[in-house]
C-alpha cells in the first residue's frame, strides 16, 4: 500500500528523516514509536505532503505523493487540532468532510450512530462548536473524522494521547475491529508502547530519524521497546 | 522587566510569519511618517501665521477655539484607525511578572503611536513660535501640558473604548448629543470651551486638571485590564457563543461547491473577524456617496468608486483567501480536495458577493444611470480580473489568521486596517487607466465599457488562468503550511 524509497528530510545540516527503504502491505496497522524529535510527526507530513522531501520518494497505492494529489481520495489523515474546523459543531464537521468524499448526508448520520459509544455522549448533540469542546473531545472528534469516509488508508498521530483512559480503551477496540473488518490500512503513532503492541500488526522504532527496529508484534514485543527505551537513559 | 518585554516583541516581530512583508510595510509606514512629520509641522506655521495675518486674530485664543472639535476628532479617528496593540500575555502569567506590569507595558506601547507622536509634531512647532512671538512662556509651558495630557488621555480612553461597548455607547451618545446642541444652536460649543482651552496659559495651575484626568484614564485603563488577566475573562478568550443554527441545507443542489459555500457562511457567520471584514464590505456600498457631489469634475473617479461600491466583499474579505483558512490548512490540504476545487470556491464565493453588491448597489441609478453604469462595469471587472488578483495575492500573504483570537488580553477588533488598503491600489489603479483611455479615444460611455470589455474577456479566459493561478499555489503549498503554523505575530 505504502512504499518509501530512500526518504530524507533535512534542515540546514540536521538530518531529521533518513530512510531506506520501508513497505506497508495493505490492511496492515503499522506502529510507529519513538522518543520526541525521532521523526514520527516529519514522517506521517512527509506522507502526506505537508512538508517536501530532501530526497526521495512516498508512494501511496501507486501514486507517488510528491507528484500527484491523486492519494487523497483513498488516504484520511488527522496530525493535530489544525485538522478541525473549531468554528463547526461535530455533525456540522462530520457532513463536510464525508460531503467531501461524496457521503450523503443521511450516509453520515448512519455512519456517525456506529460511534456512540466512543463518543459517550459528549460530543454529539451538544450544540457546540469544535472549539469549545475539550482537548479529549476535540480529539474524539478527529479520529472519527478519518474513520467515517472509508478511506483504505488512515494516518493516526498519537491518538492515545488526550484521551481519558476509559476512552483509551474504547479506541483500542474500534481501531482492532475496524482493522479486522474492514480491512484498512493503519499507520499509527505513539507514545503509549503498551497501546501500539496491543492494537497493531508491525511496530517500527524510528531514533534520530532512523529506523532502528521493525518487527511484526509478538508476545515479547512490550518487554523488548521497554528495555530498548530504557536502554536510552 | 522592560527590557525583556522589549525583547519578546521584538522576536515576536523578526521571528513573525509576515516578517518580509511586513518589513516592506515598516520602510513604506517611515516614509509616511517623514511626509507626516513634514505635514504636521507646516500646518503648525499655519494654524499661527494665517490667523494672525488674514484674520487679525491672536493665533492661541483663535485655535483653543476650535480644539474642542480637535478633542473630539482625537477620539473619533482613533476608535476608527489606530490598531490596538496586542500582547502575547498568556505565557507570562504565571511567571514572576507583576501582572500590573504586563497591563503597563501593554498600555504604554500605545503612547508611541502614530495618533499620539503626529500631534506632537504639530504642537511644537506651534508653541516654539509662540514662545519667540513672546508668549508668556510659563503659560506656553501649561498650554503645552494641558493639550498634551488631553491627547494622552482620549489615547486611553480609546483602549476603553475598544474594550467595553458600554463605554463605547455612552462617548457616542455624549457626542452625538454635543453634535446636537451645536446644531441647534442651543449653546454654541466654541464659545463656551474656548476659555476652558485658553485657561490653562493664562494661568498653568489649571494644567493640572488635564494631568490629572490623564492619571485617572490611565489607571482606570490599567484597572480595567489588570482584573481581565485571567484564562477565563472574556479578553482572553472569545465568548461562546451560542450556537448560530444555521440550515444551510439549501445550498446542497450546487454539489460539492455547496459544501465549501455553507462552510465559508459559516465561517463569516460565527467568527469576529470574518463578520467584521464582510460589514466594512457592506460600509463600501455607500462610499461613492461621498463622491456624488462633484463627481462629474473628474470622470475618471467613477470607476474609482465603481470598483469599491461593488467590490466591497472583495475588498473586505476576499483580501484575506486563503487566510481565514489557516487554523486547518492541513485538513484542506489533505482531504479528498484537490487544488483546483478549493480555489474555484473562494472564487465562487467572491463572485457571488461581488453580484449582490452589484444588485444592493442599484439605488445609485438615483444619482443617473452613467453612474450606476460604471458600478456595473466596476463589478464586471471586480469578476474578470480582481477576483484573480486576490487568488494571486493570497498565494503570497501567507499571514494566519488565529480565528478564535483567543490568548489575546488586548485584542484586535478591526480587521480592516491600512494594509488591506495598501493591497488595494493595483486593483484600481488599472481600471481608472483603462477608462481613461476610452475617454482619450471617444467618450465616457467608451470608458466604462473598455473596463467592462477587460472585465468579460477575464472572465472568459477563466480556465487558463485558473490553470496559472493553481500551480502558484501548488508551489507555494509547503511555504503556506509552514507559515500557518506560526499563530501569533
Amino acid at each position: 500500500m505504502i512504499d518509501i524509497h530512500s526518504l530524507s528530510k533535512t534542515y540546514g545540516e540536521q538530518t531529521v528523516l533518513d530512510i531506506e527503504q520501508l513497505h506497508i502491505p495493505a490492511g496492515q496497522t503499522f506502529g510507529l514509536v519513538g522518543n520526541n524529535g525521532a521523526g514520527k510527526t516529519t514522517l506521517f507530513s512527509l506522507m502526506l505532503d505537508l512538508i517536501p522531501p530532501s530526497s526521495g520518494t512516498v508512494t501511496n497505492n501507486d501514486v507517488v505523493v510528491q507528484k500527484s494529489e491523486a492519494w487523497k481520495p483513498h488516504t484520511a489523515a488527522f496530525l493535530d487540532e489544525s485538522f478541525l474546523i473549531g468554528y463547526l459543531t461535530p455533525e456540522e464537521y462530520f457532513a463536510f468532510i464525508g460531503g467531501l468524499r461524496g457521503m450523503k448526508k443521511e450516509a453520515v448520520t448512519e455512519a456517525l450512530e456506529a460511534y456512540a459509544d466512543f463518543f459517550h455522549g459528549e460530543v454529539l448533540g451538544q450544540k457546540k462548536y469544535i472549539r469549545d469542546l475539550s482537548k479529549g473531545n476535540q480529539k474524539k472528534v478527529g479520529i472519527v473524522g478519518t474513520l467515517l469516509s472509508n478511506t483504505p488508508v488512515v494516518v493516526l498521530d498519537e491518538p492515545f494521547a488526550n484521551l481519558d483512559p476509559t476512552t483509551q480503551i474504547r479506541l483500542k477496540n474500534l481501531l482492532k475491529e475496524e482493522a479486522s473488518a474492514t480491512g484498512k490500512t493503519f499507520l499509527i503513532s505513539s507514545h503509549d508502547l503498551q497501546h501500539v503492541t496491543d492494537v497493531c500488526d508491525r511496530i517500527v522504532v524510528l531514533h534520530k530519524g532512523k529506523v532502528v527496529r521493525d518487527e511484526q508484534t509478538s508476545t515479547d514485543t512490550l518487554k523488548e521497546l521497554e528495555a530498548f527505551f530504557r536502554e536510552q537513559l | 522587566m522592560l527590557q525583556r518585554f522589549l525583547f519578546l516583541q521584538r522576536k515576536s516581530f523578526v521571528r513573525g510569519a509576515g516578517f518580509a512583508t511586513g518589513l516592506a510595510q515598516k520602510i513604506l509606514v517611515g516614509f509616511a511618517w517623514v511626509y507626516f512629520a513634514f505635514v504636521f509641522a507646516g500646518l503648525g506655521f499655519i494654524a499661527f501665521f494665517y490667523p494672525q495675518e488674514e484674520l487679525g486674530e491672536d493665533p492661541l485664543v483663535f485655535l483653543s477655539g476650535y480644539l474642542i472639535y480637535g478633542v473630539v476628532f482625537w477620539v473619533i479617528a482613533r476608535y476608527f484607525l489606530q490598531k490596538m496593540p496586542m500582547v502575547h500575555v498568556q505565557p507570562l502569567l504565571v511567571l514572576p511578572v507583576s501582572k500590573k506590569s504586563i497591563v503597563r507595558f501593554g498600555l504604554s506601547k500605545t503612547v508611541l503611536s502614530f495618533f499620539n507622536l503626529s500631534n506632537l509634531f504639530f504642537f511644537v512647532p506651534f508653541g516654539i513660535i509662540l514662545l519667540r512671538e513672546e508668549y508668556n512662556p510659563l503659560g506656553v509651558v501649561g498650554w503645552w501640558i494641558a493639550i498634551g495630557s488631553l491627547i494622552l488621555a482620549t489615547n486611553f480612553l480609546n483602549i476603553m473604548l475598544n474594550s467595553v461597548d458600554r463605554i463605547l455607547i455612552l462617548v457616542a451618545a455624549l457626542l452625538v448629543g454635543l453634535y446636537a446642541l451645536q446644531y441647534f444652536e442651543i449653546i454654541n460649543l466654541t464659545t463656551w470651551t474656548a476659555p476652558l482651552f485658553m485657561a490653562p496659559y493664562n494661568q498653568p495651575l489649571w494644567a493640572l486638571l488635564p494631568v490629572g484626568l490623564l492619571v485617572l484614564s490611565y489607571r482606570w485603563s490599567i484597572a480595567h485590564f489588570r482584573n481581565k488577566l485571567f484564562l477565563d475573562s472574556e479578553a482572553m478568550r472569545p465568548k461562546k457563543e451560542t450556537h448560530r443554527a444555521a440550515d444551510l441545507s439549501w445550498l446542497d443542489r450546487f454539489g460539492r461547491t455547496a459544501i465549501f459555500l455553507q462552510n465559508d457562511i459559516r465561517l463569516i457567520l460565527r467568527n469576529k473577524g470574518a463578520r467584521a471584514s464582510v460589514w466594512m464590505g457592506f460600509a463600501f456600498l455607500f462610499y461613492g456617496l461621498i463622491f456624488m457631489s462633484d463627481i462629474y469634475s473628474s470622470p475618471v473617479w467613477m470607476v474609482f468608486i465603481g470598483i469599491f461600491v461593488s467590490g466591497g466583499f472583495l475588498f473586505g474579505f476576499g483580501q484575506y483567501v486563503p487566510s481565514w483558512d489557516s487554523s486547518y490548512y492541513p485538513l484542506m490540504m489533505t482531504q479528498n480536495i484537490a487544488y483546483k476545487e478549493y480555489l474555484a470556491s473562494k472564487w465562487w464565493l467572491i463572485v457571488v458577493g461581488t453580484l449582490v453588491g452589484m444588485v444592493l448597489s442599484s439605488f445609485y441609478i438615483y444619482f443617473g444611470w452613467e453612474t450606476y453604469l460604471a458600478i456595473l462595469a466596476g463589478g464586471v471587472y471586480n469578476i474578470g480580473i480582481n477576483a484573480y488578483l486576490v487568488l494571486l495575492s493570497g498565494a503570497y500573504t501567507r499571514t494566519p489568521i488565529d480565528l478564535a483570537s483567543a490568548k489575546k488580553a488586548f485584542g484586535d477588533k478591526k480587521s480592516f486596517n491600512l494594509k488591506t488598503l495598501l493591497l488595494s491600489i493595483p486593483k484600481v489603479v488599472l481600471p481608472m487607466f483603462l477608462f481613461y483611455v476610452g475617454v482619450l479615444i471617444h467618450s465616457k460611455s467608451m470608458g466604462i465599457a473598455m473596463v467592462a470589455l477587460v472585465g468579460v474577456l477575464g472572465f472568459a479566459f477563466r480556465n487558463l488562468v485558473f490553470g496559472w493561478i493553481e500551480k502558484i499555489y501548488q508551489h507555494e503549498k509547503h511555504q503556506t503550511l509552514q507559515a500557518y503554523k506560526q499563530k501569533n505575530t
